[in-house]
């Protein structure tokens, strides 16, 4: 028995400093180009890190019990432990005390730094309706569309471009079914619920773009019909002044008629 | 005539006449009389009201208030199993081929998706398609899982393991299994009709602007609905008051436990779910705007009585699979339960605490923000209760004497996918990781380690486990074994690498995703179709058993509960006489504590 609880322990120990090791380095992260998103990231790996001496307890107990409480014959029986006070009471004050740690940090630190600073330097308003987005710039008076009906691969979208290094807020709202406005790389999303104007606010790090990844793109990510997995826009993260440029260069289409909607492709500033 | 055929029907003779007469006032008021809400909702109620009047649910009722003769009970043979009958038996059988073959169903719905999904692109759908089979999967899958065990071993075995005679109220119990049928005719007609497309949530406002589809959704759920409440006032009945002599609270075979909890969240939250369907249909046929903000309604309403039902929903689904995970353990190792108290207690603090997590569903729904930190706490706190069934389950492995008999592995692999379950779910729990993984394949991995891997698992263990006793013949060891391995190894190897794909952002219900993720997509797909082939082999398994499989003992695993004190399968009022419970379900290896319970051989 004794012998039985020191090999556990030896072997949880081992399991679990092999465990941390892992989780700590390995990057099954995908791009990222937000604060928001180093954040979010970082909760990921620290509730990991948590997970592993829980996951391992359990696995090693379970296997070392496997291999070694074998029944050698139909007659034989275990030990009658009904229970085993300490062990219970220390189970549930660790398992408390966990739930404890883990609602404090990452849950609760990283949702105040999530809502934390509500300024912007940027504006950005978001209708979805089945099966497109309508995004406008309010204080550049640019304003862009995905194809209206849905079904257009992404490409075919026009591209939302948003600058590096500035706090951007979005305000999201729809005019149909609740949809959801997610950018993988930022790591954010918030849903478009009809009747209701929803806020998500992200401080953009790193440039990027759809061609470099997948994750820089605008998803709908609430099942709102047909159309709802090519409810998308490509993305380009763009240092600012290339912005500026991004933002002219739309402005000069507007003025040029609202017509030419095919062409809001050439915004793409790469 | 066999009453299922002559319930069915009645049943469209019902509809007929529902159908018929809302078509006739319609015409009458001046209104379009054949539109599809109002004639196919009022329809739909007179044709379940004569479905169940053919099946023979109200025969002893009705005949008695006409004056006629009371019909016998069919008790024999297997006609028994077609038509309207109080034993237990037959209908937790009833419940499980049902279920079963539901399960099967969603099962191949599943293979399609993955033939879709095995690359990027339009393959064998297209996106309206896609959502339909995505729809009736899930919610195929989410009925089976609530009702699977409890409607086929909460029914077969509460009363043998208490040592009644049968359930307290019979008929009632007939009753909510002839709900069932009704609702399940309904989804299988659904993809005649269009189906739906807003998965097994049925969020509005896309279930009140889609196709009238959805209303097959929302009829079968209320009707589900009715036949959990229904069942759960049952199973509550019979245990509070039908236990043998001996059998106090604290002898209670831990199953029996875990059925008694679930009926407290089934009879308590069920009633939001219906209500929750109720209002869509009524905003869909009767111009209520309850969830239509055009209209002055607020759509996220429903989200929050949704899941107020749907979150203990999903530990309806979980904990009878833990009282068979842990009743298996216990017999299989040889010990008394470890610390059986406190996974009673477990047990109870879930069922609690189910109550007070439904918002975290909705965390990144805009609901108002005072609300996200506290469905923090009290979702991450339910942890707690949790780990108690996993510190019940190591003490019960601690120092046994194992025996690795397929229901043994079922147990122990279903554990090891439910920890896997329970700490994805962590992550959601979390705020800032949820807002990204929120809606993603993350939460498909988590919530199928749970599902399937959890309380499926817990399936597959109690049929391998109590298979003898209800067929009263054995199956074949080798292939349940390898069944099991297959299913253990496959399972994981499908949803282990969908949480990779939600991190990478593939979010969940969509028939077409990045070419990026083409790959790891393509190796989920082909896992997918060998853990779908392994069902195969227990299917065979099983049929083979049934027909020519060797006669079963009464006890094949020498276990101490009751169920396994009478003949495989048992006769019709189960005992020969009430037995007399002296000593707790699970001491073994204590010398004192001599049998479970002495049944008295004749009466």
């Amino acid at each position: 028995m004794r012998r039985d609880v020191v090999l556990v322990g030896l072997l949880w120990v081992l399991a679990t400093l092999v465990g941390e090791y892992v989780v700590s380095t390995l990057d099954i992260y995908p791009p990222k180009a937000a604060l928001e998103a180093e954040h979010i990231d970082q909760a990921i790996r620290t509730l990991l890190m948590l997970a592993v001496p829980v996951f391992n307890f359990v696995v090693v107990v379970m296997l070392y019990s496997i291999w070694r409480f074998r029944a050698r014959d139909e007659a034989e029986v275990g030990e009658p432990i009904y229970t085993h006070r300490t062990f219970t009471v220390g189970w549930l004050v660790v398992t408390s005390a966990l739930a404890a740690v883990l609602f404090y940090n990452p849950g609760y630190v990283g949702w105040k730094f999530l809502k934390s600073n509500p300024t912007a330097d940027l504006e950005i308003q978001v209708t979805a309706a089945q099966w497109h987005w309508h995004i406008t710039y309010p204080d550049y008076g640019v304003s862009l569309k995905s194809r209206p009906i849905g079904f257009a691969r992404i490409e075919e979208n026009p591209v939302l471009a948003l600058p590096a290094g500035k706090r951007v807020k979005f305000e999201v709202t729809s005019d149909d079914v609740i949809h959801s406005f997610w950018i993988p790389a930022l790591r954010m999303k918030v849903d478009a619920v009809p009747g209701v104007v929803t806020t998500m606010y992200v401080t953009i790090t790193e440039t990027g773009s759809y061609e470099e990844d997948a994750v820089f793109r605008v998803q709908c990510a609430e099942l709102c019909g047909t159309g709802h997995p090519r409810m998308t826009m490509p993305v380009v993260i763009l240092e600012p002044e290339e912005f500026e440029d991004w933002i002219k260069q739309q402005q000069m289409q507007e003025a040029m008629g609202g017509s030419m909607e095919g062409m809001e492709k050439q915004g793409d500033g790469h | 005539m066999l009453p299922v055929f002559r319930g069915l029907m009645w049943g469209v003779i019902g509809f007929l006449i529902g159908g018929g007469l809302t078509a006739l006032i319609r015409g009458v008021l001046g209104l379009e009389p054949w539109v599809f809400g109002s004639v196919f909702l009022v329809g739909y109620l007179f044709g379940l009201a004569g479905w169940l009047l053919g099946v023979g649910v109200w025969d002893t009722w009705m005949r008695e208030f006409l004056g006629l003769e009371p019909r016998p009970y069919q008790a024999e043979g297997w006609r028994r199993y077609f038509g309207f009958t109080t034993d237990h038996k037959v209908i937790g059988i009833q419940y499980g081929a049902t279920f079963l073959g539901m399960f099967f169903l969603a099962g191949l719905l599943a293979m399609m998706m993955r033939i879709e999904l095995m690359q990027p692109g339009r393959d064998i759908f297209n996106f309206a398609q896609y959502n339909r089979v995505m729809s009736l999967h899930g919610f195929l899958m989410v009925l089976v899982a609530v009702t699977a065990i409890p409607g086929m071993f909460g029914n077969y075995f509460v009363p043998l393991m208490i040592g009644a005679e049968d359930m307290a109220f019979p008929r009632m119990n007939a009753l909510s299994f002839w709900i069932w049928p009704p609702a399940a005719i309904l989804l299988l007609l659904s993809p005649f009709f269009g189906g739906w497309d807003s998965g097994w949530t049925g969020y509005p406002p896309l279930a009140l602007t889609n196709d009238p589809g959805q209303m097959f959704y929302n009829l079968a759920f209320f009707t589900g609905g009715l036949s959990s409440v229904v069942g759960s006032i049952n199973f509550l009945t019979t245990i509070i008051t039908m236990r043998a002599p001996g059998m106090t609270w604290g002898r209670l075979p831990i199953f029996v436990w875990s059925i008694f909890m679930t009926s407290i969240m089934s009879l308590t939250a069920t009633q939001f779910v219906g209500v929750a369907m109720l209002m869509t249909v009524l905003d869909r046929v009767a111009n209520t705007a309850f969830f239509d903000p055009a209209r002055g309604g607020y759509p996220l309403i429903y989200q929050h009585i949704f899941w107020f039902y749907s979150h203990p929903a999903v530990y309806v689904m979980m904990m009878p699979a833990w009282g068979i995970m842990l009743e298996v353990l216990a017999h299989f190792a040889r010990k008394p339960l470890f610390a059986y108290k406190w996974a009673v207690a477990g047990f109870g603090g879930v069922t609690a605490l189910s109550f007070a997590v439904w918002a975290h569903h909705m965390f990144t729904s805009g609901m108002p923000e005072t609300l996200h930190v506290p469905f923090m706490a009290t979702t991450e706190s339910i942890s707690v209760p949790t780990g108690l069934i996993f510190l019940s389950a190591l003490g019960t492995l601690w120092q046994g004497k194992l025996r690795f008999k397929t229901p043994m592995l079922f147990a122990l692999g279903g554990l090891f996918n439910f920890l896997i379950g329970g700490i994805t779910g962590v992550f959601n729990s979390d705020l800032p990781a949820d807002v990204h993984l929120h809606d993603t394949f993350w939460v498909v991995s988590h919530f199928h380690y749970t599902i399937v891997g959890g309380a499926i698992f817990g399936l597959f263990a109690g049929i391998y486990y109590w298979y003898p006793k209800m067929v009263g013949r054995m199956y074949s060891e080798r292939l349940g074994r390898l069944h099991f391995w297959l299913m253990f190894i496959f399972f994981n190897l499908v949803f282990l690498p969908m949480a990779w794909l939600g991190l990478h952002g593939m979010n969940r219900r969509i028939g077409d995703y990045p070419p990026e993720l083409g790959g790891v997509n393509a190796f989920v797909s082909i896992s997918a179709f060998i853990l779908g082939a392994s069902f195969l082999i227990f299917l065979y398994n099983m049929v083979m058993a049934w027909a020519r499989g060797p006669v079963a003992e009464a006890n094949p695993w020498g276990a101490r509960t009751l169920e396994w004190a009478t003949s495989s399968p048992p006769p019709v009022h189960n005992f020969p006489a009430v037995p007399q419970v002296l000593s707790g379900p699970y001491d073994y290896g204590v010398p004192e504590a001599g049998v479970h319970a002495a049944v008295p051989v004749e009466s």
